[in-house]
């Protein structure tokens, strides 16, 4: 199963986990080599049917969070539950190199799923544990989830608002797929530390510390007691020259214009208004900002006259910086996407595209995605793999340890 | 599992030198994460102004401070050798600590780096055994490669994230300051370490990297692998008109938000009728069944802001407590720095620095080692001397380097 070049190539992973922030991050592992075993109770990962059970979730024909979720990976069906199954899973643990788990920390103790559980059964192996709130504390063993741990209880939310408006929103799974890279790096370097010493060990993230993390610098401005001033709505901005306007046809332009004394007098001419140059409202920064909810009334009116594709192309020729605010849709047809390696081919006929982890290196591809597993549909190949005899196997059958 | 409770062990990257040539955040706050755990970083910076994100705390948009918070958080065990890239004898610098590194961090445009000759290709002569990480906006090629890319522009604005994240008819979401930078910085971090494993395994170096937009698109890719076969992608609701009055966001008395998370209406709508004091609700045929709540969202809803508004969050709290009710609230980051949980989650850590004494731990964990305890960031060429001498120069090259501007 695995691909020869890749720096991953040869190691064994088994992912024990469910949703998204843990398989994305066996996601990764899978794209550069490793050789991934979903290893899924009798009902399956619940990831499967999210984007059914998800009011917020884009609806398609093709199970798309799935494909993109479970890549490259071998499903093998274990009920931990049952004794059989549990020791099944030890004959696995014993030639694997990392396991990655999220149960919250009761199902672990109850299940045998701890670190120390596993250290006995092989010394060398890696640990990856991922947890909302952390491994040990009063809310240690309540579930989390993106949206309530990494961008609630983060502060957030709170943060990402307008002022007097409801707190932000985010996208689905959004802290989750940051998440993955963070417990990424952790399992690279228990891999450093396994080749220098012998020895393999735990390694962890939670999707709080990442929450707080990605917003380090008002986490580290709270800690010195400064607060994030209220964002005033895109009709009362600061500056008006580092602003949002609306178009004519309903896109965003987002002006932000940080070398103001160079770019004034271009501005003006691209939004074909060079008599503002002379307007003595307008003439200096102070007076600019002063006026600054004036001046984004007339940006606002100038905008809204012309479609977003035509201010695009009249910012450019004037050199004046903006942000573009791409809808959805428009990412996989982005050229740049391609360049920058997010769009990638698959090998998937029902889904021919889908994003590759955002990690690229000289020396070697991602590999290119193959269908997500079926529920335990290589069960026998695995655990054949692991010596397990045919008579063995029909016997995890008939007990329903295995499916 | 806890974590260490001591380094009984070498921290994993002890011994490993980093070069940090770049600025702001994302690329810097990647260097930050290898130094936590054993790297030795050296921040190359140009002379008199240094990085510009020491300025970053006059900016507008952050949180008012004369201590230079994000300088702690983003140069934290670094230290400081000022080297002016465009003068020869800097660059003579510049090629030895290459000749001694592990690992170069860059993000300078591509055409900036063609002009000071930082290019991959243009160091793989001077050390093949480098691991060349590269940060850019937008990708290595492409029409908008030269671009400057910034978390707001090329993270959030140009993959979608903020057009998604707004309620219908609203103006786009907002983020952070240098949310998806530091989001990108445990990207870079993983992409190091791959060099470094392929390293080991082949004795050669390599280049390695990610850019913004790539990382952003990463985040945002459960909507974007939607997109890309053409899913309908569905507007979010304010909470004035949500799909469903039961799973959604009420303000408090208090000004706080509480989230109501009640899914399973069939079997909680009673009782949820009985703790908030309205049995009038129970017996009201429009919210008879979950059909009739759904389609009168609007006016349940309504109901609820009410109801929500008449308590503060903390009396909500008490009465929803072990209700079986799921609600949540919106935390603040002035409760979040002060929260129990978070000490347990290792967010936060003491440092050494007196001025800014409690600061943020990268998210990683580790069962054999603690991340360094850190202090103070360097001033701008602090180490010039103490570097250059490891690096090799005699007291007389140090001397010719200076007179030459090679250190501003």
């Amino acid at each position: 199963m695995t691909e020869t070049g890749l720096p991953l190539a040869g190691l064994r992973v088994l992912d024990i986990s469910s949703f998204i922030a843990a398989p994305a991050a066996a996601v990764v592992l899978g794209d550069w080599g490793a050789d991934v075993i979903k290893i899924e109770g009798p009902d399956g990962d619940a990831n499967r049917k999210i984007m059914i059970d998800s009011a917020n979730y884009p609806k398609a024909e093709v199970n798309y969070p799935w494909h993109m979720d479970s890549r490259n990976k071998r499903s093998l069906t274990l009920d931990l539950k049952q004794p059989a199954a549990r020791a099944a899973l030890d004959r696995l643990l014993a030639v694997s190199d990392i396991v990655i788990c999220n149960f919250p920390p009761p199902v672990r103790d109850k299940l045998k799923l701890t670190y120390e559980d596993m250290k006995k059964v092989n010394p060398k192996l890696i640990y990856a544990s991922l947890t909302g709130y952390g491994e040990t504390g009063p809310d240690r063993d309540r579930p989390g989830f993106d949206v309530t741990a990494y961008f609630a209880r983060s502060g957030l939310l709170d943060a990402q608002r307008y002022e007097g408006g409801p707190p932000g929103v985010p996208v689905p799974a959004q802290g989750d797929r940051a998440t993955a890279m963070t417990l990424v790096s952790s399992i690279l370097l228990a891999l450093v530390h396994r080749m220098k010493t012998g020895e393999g060990s735990w390694v962890g993230t939670s999707l709080l510390g990442n929450g707080l993390w990605s917003c380090g610098v008002i986490a580290q401005a709270a800690l010195v007691g400064a607060f994030l001033p209220p964002r005033p709505p895109p009709e009362r901005p600061r500056t008006a020259l580092g602003n949002i306007y609306r178009t004519q046809d309903d896109r965003w332009i987002q002006l932000t214009i940080v070398r103001e004394d160079k770019l004034w007098a271009p501005l003006c001419r691209a939004l074909g208004r060079p008599e503002l140059l002379d307007d003595p409202r307008f003439a200096e920064i102070g007076e600019r900002r002063q006026r600054s909810v004036e001046l984004a009334a007339i940006f606002s009116e100038i905008f809204a006259t012309q479609p977003y594709e035509y201010w695009r192309k009249a910012l450019a020729a004037h050199e004046i910086t903006f942000g573009v605010i791409s809808r959805p849709q428009d990412v996989p047809d982005d050229e740049q996407a391609v360049h920058a390696g997010a769009v990638v081919e698959t090998a998937i006929p029902e889904m021919p595209r889908t994003l590759a982890n955002p990690i690229r290196v000289s020396f070697a591809e991602q590999r290119t995605a193959r269908p997500a597993p079926a529920l335990g549909q290589h069960t026998n190949e695995i655990l054949s793999e692991v010596g397990l005899t045919t008579d063995e196997i029909a016997g995890l059958r008939s007990t329903g340890a295995v499916k | 599992m806890n974590e260490a409770p001591d380094n009984e062990e070498p921290l994993p990257l002890a011994g490993l030198r980093v070069l940090d040539i770049s600025s702001f955040i994302a690329a810097p706050a990647a260097a930050v994460a290898l130094a936590d755990f054993g790297a030795d970083v050296i921040k190359i910076e140009p002379p008199v102004d240094g990085d510009p994100h020491r300025n970053s705390y006059r900016n507008v948009g952050y949180p008012q401070s004369d201590k230079n918070f994000p300088w702690q958080l983003d140069g934290r065990h670094k230290r400081s050798i000022a080297l002016d890239l465009k003068n020869e004898d800097a660059r003579k610098i510049l090629d030895r600590l290459l000749q001694k590194a592990d690992v170069l961090i860059v993000n300078f445009p591509p055409p900036a780096r063609e002009r000071l000759r930082l290019r991959w290709e243009d160091i793989e002569p001077i050390n093949p055994r480098l691991v060349y990480c590269s940060l850019t906006g937008y990708g290595e090629s492409g029409p908008d490669r030269d671009r400057p890319g910034f978390d707001i522009t090329a993270y959030f604005g140009r993959s979608g994230i903020l057009d998604s994240a707004r309620y219908e008819d609203g103006p786009p979401g907002l983020s952070l300051p240098a949310q998806g930078d530091r989001a990108t910085a445990m990207t870079l971090v993983a992409a190091i370490l791959l060099g470094l494993r392929r390293r080991d395994q082949t004795g050669k170096g390599g280049w390695v990297g990610t850019s913004l937009y790539a990382n952003g698109v990463w985040a945002h890719g459960t909507s974007a692998a939607g997109a890309v076969i053409g899913a309908k992608l569905l507007p979010r609701h304010p909470p004035d008109r949500p799909r469903n009055a039961l799973t959604n966001l009420y303000r408090t008395r208090d000004d706080r938000w509480l989230q109501l998370l009640m899914v399973r209406d069939d079997r909680l709508w009673e009782k949820f009728c009985a703790v908030v004091e309205r049995p009038d609700l129970l017996a009201d045929a429009r919210y008879a069944g979950r059909p009739e709540r759904r389609t009168h969202a609007l006016e349940l809803a309504a109901e609820l802001v009410s109801i929500f508004a008449a308590r503060t969050y903390a009396e909500w709290e008490k009465a929803l407590a072990g209700t079986g009710i799921p609600f949540g609230v919106i935390g603040r980051l002035v409760d979040v720095i002060d929260d129990e949980q978070a000490e347990h989650a290792g967010i936060f850590a003491d440092t050494t620095n007196p001025e800014i004494p409690r600061t943020v731990n990268n998210p990683i964990r580790l069962g054999f080692a603690r991340p360094r305890p850190a202090g103070p960031p360097p001033a701008i060429g602090q180490h010039n001397d103490e570097i250059l001498h490891e690096t090799g120069f005699s007291e007389t090259e140090i001397a010719a380097f200076k007179k030459a501007g090679a250190l501003g």
